[in-house]
């Protein structure tokens, strides 16, 4: 092997400009590899630390009426959570209403939340108020949507339990920023107990949001979620988003191996005469078969330092400074923050290295293997077709 | 040692498919050579020359008959066995060099001796020696594509002699050179044949290389017609 790897490194430096130009190319492939991989991981981690923290806690627990994916249920889906002690728990009653920002009319979600809740990191404390007026908080994508600003007093209108239409005027006490659209979107979060007596739903929850230390026994009317299962949805955007993408760089890939595919099957039928040679010589066609191989390979390992010499001071700064994510992409109903900080890790670069190694022996074996078939007196006068 | 034989062919038939059909290379062919020797085998084209060279050199296989070089029975060596015999005991010479496009002079007077496993001092020693023998150890360095066709025979001769074969086998060795480099070529190998006591096989049809055999084998129709013995010579070695 000591010996392949000598003369396959002679072999490639000898070649030049083309051992450079495949080189090149699988480089950078494998960059733009690691480089969409960890952009995805880096975005995967932060939109599920991110719906952990603003929306999910350790699960959720739903009214048994309630189901969060149909609108119809809100009505009715509300009950009374018999749980002894509530500092584990984040009880939130949710209706549907409307708001009339500037005489407009949009839908919107109103969400009841405790003001001194400590499980979420929603800012809920700007949710206490000794003012007359209700408080109320909203996210910067529903802000930006209704043209609603922190200070304003915008009217809220619901229909109360037994169906009469009731309206109040709310204060904007914060807009918060947060990359959860789900907790942000067409929703106005308001403080709990004064949107109970509103609404005439008095110690009613339509869901809570437990913490680590919650105790969780069955509760017979409300229907439990765990933080995995609530994950589920946005870990399979990010994979499939990630398996779209993955497209691209298996094209990619695809074409370095194609190159250095090309290059190897050229190399069988223009060096014939350098494999009888090496036959005369005393290669065994074994050992020719072994240094055409490793010298396909031997590409995939020069890029692979290539890439490293180029890769960890670029990643090295992206991963400090992160990506900015355009606002166009920051509406869309994914968690998404302004700025992702891709996520590198060894593993990610390691699996991409054999990946690349392993691809590029292969397509350098595979047409290698002629050679093994080959005569070396016709390899000798280069006429093998 | 002079009249050791090294190489004994007995009966060789050598027959290669032709569509349907066979087509005959060589024909009974019954030939001794000894160590030391300076011999040709000539003959037209598709007389069967390049063919008996490559059998011998074990680059072919016999269809039918007996070839044995240096002990070796060419016809039942695996493919293993034969590329070790011409690792250690054939050097080839090409009509057109065949030397390896991409390395320098050294390299490829290296090569050989990296198949051995020798190690890198004793590699250097030897190939700086093969070097001097061939008149180009100033011009180690270089890339083979930048020497003439002269230069290129000579690193070509180095590298068959490096590893002090006991034959050297020179298919059309001068076919490619003017008569100044042919003559000097050839002068540079006789020198070699004497000093080393190597055995040089030739295939050719260049008088310039007749004149300089001691023995001359005339192929014809891949049947052996003559094999003259030459009186030797005088030369400006």
């Amino acid at each position: 092997m000591k010996l392949a790897i000598q003369l396959a490194y002679r072999n490639l430096m000898g070649a030049g400009l083309k051992t450079w130009l495949n080189v090149g190319i699988l480089a950078f492939t494998f960059l733009l590899i690691v480089f969409y991989n960890g952009f995805m991981d880096g975005w995967n981690a932060q939109a599920m630390r991110d719906s952990v923290a603003y929306e999910f806690g350790e699960g959720h627990y739903y009214h048994k009426d309630y189901d969060p994916k149909d609108p119809f249920s809100i009505k009715d889906g509300h009950g009374i959570i018999q749980v002894d002690n509530l500092t584990n728990v984040v009880p939130i009653l949710i209706r549907q209403g409307s708001v009339y920002p500037d005489g407009r009319m949009m839908p919107v979600l109103l969400k009841g939340i405790p003001a001194k809740q400590s499980i979420l990191d929603l800012p809920t404390s700007y949710l206490q108020s000794d003012e007359e007026t209700i408080p109320a908080i909203i996210g910067k994508r529903f802000a930006k949507a209704s043209r609603i600003q922190e200070g304003d007093d915008v009217t809220i209108r619901w229909r109360d339990q037994n169906g009469s239409f009731d309206a109040v005027t709310i204060h904007i006490a914060k807009v918060f920023d947060c990359d959860v659209p789900t907790v942000d979107a067409g929703q106005i979060w308001l403080p709990l107990y004064p949107f109970r007596s509103l609404t005439g739903l008095d110690y009613q929850s339509s869901m809570f949001v437990i913490n680590k230390e919650f105790d969780r026994e069955q509760y017979p009317d409300w229907n439990y979620k765990s933080q995995e299962e609530l994950l589920k949805p946005l870990k399979m955007v990010v994979d499939s988003k990630k398996a779209g993408g993955s497209i691209m760089y298996v094209l990619l890939l695809g074409i370095a191996l194609l190159a250095i595919f090309d290059t190897q099957v050229l190399s069988i039928f223009r060096r014939q005469k350098e494999i009888g040679t090496y036959v005369s010589l005393g290669m065994t066609r074994s050992q020719v078969v072994k240094l055409f191989t490793v010298e396909g390979a031997m590409y995939s390992i020069m890029a692979v330092i290539a890439a490293i010499i180029v890769g960890v001071p670029l990643f090295y700064l992206i991963s400090q400074s992160g990506i900015t994510i355009p606002q166009s992409s920051q509406t869309t109903s994914l968690s998404i923050s302004e700025v992702v900080y891709p996520k590198f890790t060894l593993s990610l670069i390691a699996t991409m290295i054999l990946l690349v190694v392993l691809a590029a022996t292969m397509v350098s074996y595979l047409p290698s293997r002629k050679i093994a078939k080959m005569d070396p007196v016709q390899a000798l006068k280069g006429k093998i077709q | 040692m002079k009249n050791e034989t090294i190489i004994t062919i007995k009966n060789l038939v050598k027959r290669y498919p032709e569509g349907d059909t066979e087509f005959t290379a060589l024909q009974d062919i019954n030939l001794e050579f000894c160590r030391g020797e300076f011999a040709g085998v000539v003959g037209p084209s598709g007389s069967g020359k390049t063919t008996l060279l490559n059998i011998i050199g074990s680059l072919d296989s016999p269809t039918a008959g007996s070839v044995h070089v240096l002990g070796h029975e060419i016809g039942s060596l695996s493919h293993r066995e034969s590329a070790a015999l011409r690792n250690k005991d054939i050097g080839f010479i090409f009509q057109v060099y065949n030397l390896l496009p991409v390395y320098t002079v050294f390299e490829n007077v290296e090569f050989a001796l990296m198949l051995q496993k020798i190690k890198a001092s004793e590699r250097k020693k030897a190939v700086m020696q093969a070097l001097e023998w061939v008149g180009l150890a100033d011009k180690h360095k270089k890339k083979v594509t930048k020497l003439s066709g002269g230069e290129g025979q000579r690193v070509a001769i180095a590298r068959a002699m490096v590893k002090r074969p006991a034959l050297v086998i020179a298919d059309e060795p001068t076919a490619n050179l003017d008569a100044a480099n042919a003559h000097a070529i050839l002068k540079m190998m006789k020198k070699l044949n004497t000093e080393l006591n190597t055995t040089f096989l030739f295939s050719t049809h260049d008088e310039k290389v007749m004149t300089y055999l001691d023995r001359i084998i005339h192929l014809e129709d891949g049947k052996l017609i003559k094999d003259d013995i030459q009186s030797p010579k005088e030369y400006s070695l």
